[in-house]
C-alpha cells in the first residue's frame, strides 16, 4: 500500500510505521466501539499515515467532522476528538459535550491532540467545566509526515506566517522535535548546516534537546550524513516565480493537497460512459499523485515542454507491448503475456490520465495571458526595468486580475530590485486600494514586514550581484535534456537550490560574500557520534543530505533537488523535508488578511 | 489596531471615527502615505453613504473601482466622473472601465462620443 515510501534512498516507511503504531496504541486504549470526530484540517495529513481500513480494524465505526451542536447519533461507546490545539476548536468540543450530556448518554469522551497537547486548551476545557468528562487526553505526535519516497512535510500551513510575521516560534519547536524523532529512527545526523534566523533557532533547540538526553546514546548507524536547514526568507524570490515543471504546473493551476489533485471532469468524462450517471460529470476527478505510479515518477519533474515527448514515447512502448500478443505462439508465451496484462493495463490508464492532464495544462500554458505573465517574470528576474511602474501590472489591475497574481508580480519586482522606490511603491499601493479596496492595507503591511514588498532602503541593489555570483539566470536552459537545475523555471535557477548545490561542492566558504547579503546567519554544527558508528564509506557510495525548508518549499525546487541527486558526478543524494508544500499563490494567500470577512 | 477594528464595526459613524483614529496614529508614526490612503477611504465611505441615501443605491463598502463600475452600470455617469477626478484615478484604468461598461450595455452612441 505504501510501496512508494520504501523505494527511495532512505526507507521512509519506517517513519510511517512508527506513526501507525502509535495511533494503534492510542485507539486500543479506548476499549469498545468508537466514533472519531475530526478536525477537518487533519483528515488530509492523516490519510497519508493511515487509511480507513486501519481505523476499522480498531473498531472505529463512524467518522464525523467537528462542528458545533450535537455529535450525530451513532451506536458507539467512545467518542474521540482528533483536533489541533486551538482554542476555537475547544469551544466547539465543549458545545458537543454539553448537548450530549443533556441526553444522559453514557458515552466516553477522549481527546487526541495533534501534534501536541496544550495547557491553554486544557485550561479552557476546565473553565467550561468539561475537562472531567474526558477519559483520555493524549497527544499524537505527528510532525514529519512522509509524502513520498524522498519527501517529508509537516503540512503546517501557517508556519511561514507565524515564524516571520507573528514571531511565533511554535512551528520551529515542532520542527526541532520532529527532527529529534527522526534521529531516533534513523540515527544521529553528524553534520548540521544552516542559513537564516529560524534555522539557527531550530539547530539550537535540537542541540539543547539532545543534551537533555545525554544519558542515552543513539546506537543506530546514521542514515543521513548531513542536515541543511534553510529559511524560506533567505530565498523569497523562488516561490513567487511560476513553476514550469509538470508537477509544479499541476500545483499552480489546480493545487495539490496532501498528494491529491482535483481536476475538472470534462476530459475524463468519456471513461465513465458505462455508468451513465450525470452527477458524475459534475464531480471533480480526484487523483493521487506520487512516485508509486511509474509514469508519473518519470515525468513529474520534467520541464513541461519535455512532457509531451515523454508521453508519446511511452505511448509507443505500451502499444508495442500490446502488439506482442501476436507474436505469442506457445502456451508458455501466452501465459507470460497474460501475467503481464494487469501491469500493462495500469500503465495504459495512467498514460491516458496524464495525457489528459497534460492537454488541460497545455491549454493554459499556450494562452497569451500565461505567456505575457511569464515574460514579465523573466524580465524582472533578469533585472530589466525593475525600478519603475510596470505597465503590464497596471493593465492587469485595470482588468481586475486576481489579487494574488498581482501581488505575486509586485513582490517579485520588489525582491528583484531590493525594494522599490517610495514613489513606485505608493503608486502600486494606491492602485490596489482603489481597485480592490482599502481593506488590503493590512495585507500590504504584512508583505512589507516580510520584506516582500518594501521601500528601497539603501541605494545599492544586491540582487544583480547575487544573481551573477550564484548563476541564477542561465540563458541556454535545456528543457529537454537538462544539464542544470535552471531548467525547472526555464532559465531561473532557484536560489535555495543553488545554495544547497554549492554547499556540497565546493562548500560555502567560496561564496561568503553573497551569503552575507542574504538575511540571517549561516552556521555549521557537529553532533558527536558514539564510537564505532562512523560510517565506513565504500568506493563510489553517495552521501545523503536532508534538506529542511523552514516555511515551505515548491514542487519545482523539489524537482531541482531530485535532478541534483541523479547527477552522476554529484555524489550527493537529497531527501527533502519542509513545513508545507507551497506555491506562490497559496503562499501569498497565507499572508493575506481579510478583515471584511471577519465581520459579524 | 484601528483598521481591522473598523471592519468589525457595522455602524457607519463608529467606523468612520475608528478610521479617524487610524489616521491620527499614522500621522503620529509619520506614515503620510497610509494616513492619506485612510482619509481617502473615509471620503469614499461618506460619498457612498450619501449616494445610497439619495439614490437608494447599494454602494457602501465597495472599492473605488467597483463603485465607479456600479455607477456606470446604473447610468450615473456624472457621479462616476466626479470620483474619477476627486481620487485622481489613472486615466488608463478609468477608460478601460468606461469602455467595458458601455460595451456591456451596448450604448454604442455614448461610445462614439469619445
Amino acid at each position: 500500500m505504501a510501496a512508494h515510501l520504501s523505494s527511495g534512498r532512505v526507507n521512509l516507511n519506517i517513519l510511517r510505521e512508527a506513526a501507525r503504531k502509535e495511533l494503534r496504541v492510542f485507539l486500543d486504549k479506548c476499549a469498545g466501539s468508537k466514533a472519531i470526530v475530526w478536525d477537518e484540517y487533519l483528515t488530509g495529513p492523516f490519510g497519508l499515515i493511515a487509511q480507513y481500513s486501519l481505523l476499522k480494524e480498531h473498531e472505529v465505526e463512524k467518522m464525523f467532522t467537528l462542528k458545533s451542536g450535537r455529535v450525530p447519533p451513532a451506536d458507539v461507546k467512545n467518542v474521540i476528538f482528533f483536533v489541533r490545539p486551538r482554542l476555537e476548536l475547544m469551544d466547539i468540543i465543549v458545545d458537543n459535550v454539553f448537548s450530549e450530556d443533556k441526553l444522559h448518554s453514557s458515552r466516553d469522551f477522549h481527546i487526541l491532540f495533534v501534534p501536541r497537547r496544550s495547557l491553554l486548551c486544557e485550561q479552557r476545557l476546565k473553565e467550561q467545566g468539561v475537562l472531567g468528562s474526558f477519559v483520555n487526553i493524549e497527544e499524537y505526535i505527528l510532525d514529519l509526515i512522509p509524502c513520498d519516497s524522498d519527501l517529508l512535510s509537516m503540512e503546517y500551513e501557517s508556519a511561514f506566517r507565524e515564524c516571520y510575521l507573528e514571531n511565533d516560534q511554535t512551528s520551529l519547536y515542532h520542527t526541532a522535535k520532529g527532527l529529534i524523532n527522526l534521529q531516533a529512527l534513523y540515527g544521529t545526523i553528524p553534520q548540521i548546516y544552516g542559513k537564516g534566523e529560524c534555522a539557527r533557532h531550530v539547530a539550537n533547540m535540537m542541540l539543547r534537546m539532545k543534551r537533555e538526553f545525554a544519558g542515552s546514546q543513539n546506537q543506530i548507524l546514521p542514515v543521513f550524513d548531513s542536515l541543511l536547514l534553510l529559511d524560506r526568507n533567505v530565498d523569497l524570490l523562488t516561490p513567487l516565480a511560476t513553476q514550469l515543471t509538470y508537477e509544479g504546473l499541476i500545483d499552480e493551476i489546480y493545487g495539490i493537497t496532501n498528494g491529491y489533485v482535483k481536476l475538472p471532469p470534462e476530459k475524463f468524462a468519456e471513461k465513465k460512459q458505462g455508468e451513465g450517471s450525470k452527477d458524475l460529470l459534475t464531480e471533480r476527478k480526484k487523483l493521487q499523485l506520487n512516485s508509486a505510479e511509474e509514469l508519473y515518477a518519470e515525468i513529474r519533474d520534467k520541464n513541461f515542454n519535455a512532457v509531451g515527448a515523454a508521453l508519446s514515447k511511452k505511448a509507443k512502448i505500451i502499444s508495442a507491448a500490446f502488439e506482442e500478443r501476436h507474436n505469442a505462439k506457445t502456451v508458455v508465451e501466452i501465459k507470460q503475456f497474460v501475467s503481464q496484462l494487469p501491469h500493462m493495463q495500469a500503465a495504459r490508464s495512467s498514460l491516458a490520465n496524464h495525457t489528459s492532464i497534460a492537454e488541460l495544462i497545455k491549454e493554459i500554458t499556450t494562452s497569451e495571458a500565461f505567456f505575457d505573465n511569464l515574460t514579465v517574470e523573466q524580465e524582472f528576474m533578469t533585472g530589466i526595468d525593475t525600478d519603475k511602474v510596470n505597465t503590464y501590472i497596471e493593465d492587469r489591475i485595470a482588468q481586475k486580475e486576481k489579487l494574488t497574481k498581482i501581488l505575486r508580480l509586485m513582490c517579485m519586482q520588489s525582491v528583484c530590485n531590493n525594494g522599490l522606490k517610495q514613489k513606485v511603491l505608493d503608486y502600486y499601493k494606491r492602485e490596489i486600494f482603489q481597485a480592490y479596496g482599502y481593506e488590503h492595507m493590512l495585507t500590504l503591511n504584512n508583505l512589507e514586514k516580510m520584506g516582500l514588498f518594501k521601500p528601497q532602503t539603501s541605494s545599492r541593489n544586491n540582487y544583480p550581484t547575487i544573481r551573477k555570483t550564484l548563476k541564477l539566470w542561465m540563458e541556454d536552459a535545456n528543457e529537454q535534456n537538462p544539464n542544470d537545475i535552471s531548467y525547472v523555471y526555464s532559465g531561473y535557477a532557484p536560489l535555495s537550490i543553488r545554495l544547497t548545490q554549492l554547499l556540497a561542492r565546493p562548500g560555502w566558504r567560496s561564496i561568503e560574500e553573497v551569503l552575507k547579503m542574504l538575511p540571517g546567519p549561516h552556521f555549521e554544527e557537529r553532533q558527536q557520534l558514539p564510537g564505532g558508528l562512523h560510517k565506513k564509506r565504500h568506493q563510489g557510495e553517495n552521501r545523503t543530505t536532508l534538506v529542511f525548508f523552514l516555511g515551505g518549499v515548491t514542487y519545482a525546487e523539489i524537482a531541482a533537488l531530485r535532478f541534483l541527486s541523479q547527477m552522476e558526478d554529484g555524489g550527493m543524494e537529497y531527501v527533502i523535508a519542509t513545513t508545507k508544500l507551497i506555491n506562490g499563490t497559496s503562499w501569498i494567500g497565507s499572508l493575506m488578511d481579510h478583515p471584511a470577512s471577519k465581520a459579524p | 489596531y484601528y483598521v481591522s477594528a473598523s471592519y468589525r464595526e457595522k455602524r457607519m459613524d463608529i467606523r468612520l471615527s475608528l478610521l479617524q483614529s487610524a489616521v491620527d496614529e499614522y500621522n503620529k508614526a509619520k506614515n503620510d502615505f497610509a494616513a492619506k490612503a485612510t482619509e481617502d477611504e473615509m471620503r469614499l465611505l461618506r460619498f457612498q453613504r450619501k449616494l445610497d441615501e439619495d439614490k437608494a443605491t447599494e454602494l457602501l463598502g465597495l472599492s473605488l473601482q467597483a463603485t465607479m463600475e456600479a455607477l456606470l452600470a446604473l447610468g450615473f455617469h456624472k457621479q462616476a466622473e466626479q470620483l474619477y477626478r476627486d481620487f485622481k484615478v489613472p486615466e488608463k484604468r478609468y477608460w478601460w472601465l468606461k469602455l467595458k461598461s458601455l460595451a456591456k450595455k451596448e450604448e454604442w452612441e455614448e461610445l462614439e462620443k469619445f
